[in-house]
């Protein structure tokens, strides 16, 4: 279908802002099961002796498992959309069997880990998988639904020639990557140890020794999503966000010219001087950490066991 | 722990090779059979996922999973691709090509990258060759044969279902064991939430099937979710059994530290 700037820039700019709430709310989704990075964390702290409250969803790495629900919603779309459903009911109701998947895979992941830490008497706690497990399905639905509908744009409106699951497949990888990469620095780094300096990096000493204590009680995954929910979550959105509308601003504007090409190539080099800027700056601000004397104790300590 | 008894890998290769085989060739006339035996093939990966990540793959198991499956496609669709004129022969040829591009890439991590895991090369076979049974199983279940220029490229590869057979494929095979991961891991669970995950593929495969086959997919759909609720059931027996403890709520226990 061939369209007009201004309905182009429309188009766009929702695909911008749907990549927008997708990458949101799967960084929460992640967080919400200590999926990826913390994930190793929160598996080893049983081993510390260390138990928890913390659900463990090992699903696999996020551009995995988001590319599976991204896929079956796309999927299950495809065939309702076939049997000449409206394209809005099909999407939900795909993404919602998808979601559903999730959150099944998401419930033996925790319960099975749990169950292979037995001699550490960690203990399955059936209301952390009662009320996370929820919450799990509800962001993975959230995402499904705003990946599927771009899918179905891309497919039905901007005329690609792929097929919807291929679409939407792409874009759950591409959600989890993002999410993975940017998001989790924002939980892993600094929600699990919160109690040491900012920016110390991960002392072996330290592995599995998260903070399992909220302000008052003991914290859960859905402390942890509160926490991200100020950062990590809305900046993993502006992330795929981004990469959404800047890959295909030029495109949309110039069309498949090479004014486009340099453009793009323009908008990558002005990102990357950026990104040097704040990293130059961040050195200059914050300096190289130094090693405490309370860490170097526990290293010692861990070392002659 | 060794007074429990296991499985042997022998019999899983036996159970996955010719339970999978069996169902696609059952599959044009009963396509729900190439399901089932893309069940049989999910347990059998799902256990020789097992025994390469018990070497300490914690990370690695679900890259496994995904080269398993891109082992399989390629070996499924060259299979069955220069096997036109004998179609009888296809399924054989794929896993045969999937057995060879396993060993190929086994003998490269065991003797290249040399990452000294005795059975790496036996693993990495057998992963590839459930690998093309699942790809073959369930497309074969979508499209109502394994004819691949009439059945499988218009109704499988056209709408992009194999896009889902592939991927959620690959996850129905890596997850039982990275969802059991830990010292404390146990054979029988790891292999009821294989058919758990195996079945809940098999149940939207089936859904994909009222598209292309139309009501007989109704019944590899509802097959399908009366085994996943089976398995997971099984399944959570086993956690029930093996978990240190189940409660409701409560503190944490006291431990040393």
């Amino acid at each position: 279908m061939v369209l007009d700037l201004t309905m182009s820039m429309a188009i766009l700019a929702l695909l911008g802002a749907l990549a927008t709430i997708a990458g949101c709310l799967e960084d929460l989704e992640s967080d919400v099961g200590s999926q990826s990075n913390p994930n190793s964390q929160v598996q080893l702290a049983p081993q510390m002796g260390l138990l928890h409250r913390i659900f463990n969803k090992a699903i696999s790495g996020e551009p995995i498992s988001n590319g599976m629900s991204a896929v079956t919603g796309g999927t299950v779309a495809a065939v309702l959309l076939n049997a000449k459903f409206y394209p809005l009911t099909a999407i939900v109701i795909g993404s919602f069997i998808a979601a559903i998947l999730y959150g099944i895979y998401a419930t033996t992941a925790y319960a099975g880990r749990v169950a292979s830490q037995s001699r550490f008497k960690q203990p399955l706690y059936m209301d952390i998988m009662r009320y996370t497990t929820p919450s799990i399905i509800g962001h993975n639905f959230i995402v499904n639904f705003c990946l599927v509908t771009i899918a179905y744009i891309q497919y039905a409106v901007l005329g690609y020639p792929f097929s919807i699951p291929f679409l939407a497949l792409i874009w759950g990888i591409s959600v989890g990557a993002i999410g993975s990469s940017v998001g989790d620095v924002h939980y892993g780094g600094e929600r699990e140890f919160q109690n040491r300096e900012f920016g110390c990096g991960l002392n072996t000493a330290l592995s599995g020794r998260i903070v399992r204590k909220a302000e008052s009680g003991l914290r859960n995954s859905i402390d942890n999503v509160w926490f991200c929910a100020k950062f990590g979550g809305p900046a993993t959105g502006i992330g795929l966000g981004l990469t959404v509308f800047f890959s295909s601003w030029p495109t949309t504007i110039w069309g498949y010219t090479w004014t486009a090409m340099g453009v793009g190539v323009i908008i990558l080099v002005v990102m990357i001087i950026m990104n040097r800027l704040v990293e130059i700056n961040v050195k200059k601000a914050y300096g190289p950490y130094k090693e405490d004397k309370e860490e170097k104790e526990a290293g010692a300590v861990a070392h002659t066991h | 722990m060794s007074e429990i008894k296991e499985i042997s890998p022998n019999n899983l290769v036996l159970f996955g090779l010719i339970g999978g085989l069996i169902g696609v060739y059952l599959s044009p006339t009963l396509p729900i059979a190439g399901a089932l035996g893309a069940i049989c093939a999910v347990i059998w990966g799902a256990d020789a996922v097992r025994r390469v990540a018990k070497y300490g793959l914690g990370t690695g198991v679900p890259s496994i999973g995904q080269i398993a499956l891109g082992m399989g496609i390629i070996a499924a669709m060259f299979g069955l691709a220069i096997m036109k004129s004998q179609p009888l022969a296809g399924p054989v040829v794929a896993v045969i090509t999937a057995s060879v591009i396993g060993f190929v890439i086994g003998w490269f991590a065991q003797n290249v990258i040399k990452m000294k895991i005795p059975v790496m090369i036996r693993c990495m076979t057998e992963i590839a060759a459930s690998g093309a049974i699942i790809i073959l199983g369930y497309s074969a279940a979508v499209a109502g044969n394994y004819d691949f220029v009439n059945n499988l490229i218009p109704l499988v590869f056209d709408n992009g279902v194999i896009l889902f057979i592939f991927w959620v494929g690959a996850v129905a095979m890596l997850h039982p064991f990275n969802a059991c991961l830990g010292p404390d891991e146990r054979q029988k669970r790891m292999l009821y939430l294989a058919g758990s995950t195996g079945a809940s593929t098999m149940a939207i495969v089936g859904l994909a099937a009222i598209m292309t086959l139309g009501a007989s997919g109704a019944i590899t759909m509802l097959l399908g979710i009366v085994l996943w609720l089976i398995f997971y059931k099984k399944f959570w027996d086993e956690v029930y059994n093996d978990a240190a403890s189940v409660v409701g709520t409560g503190l944490i226990p006291k431990t040393e530290a």
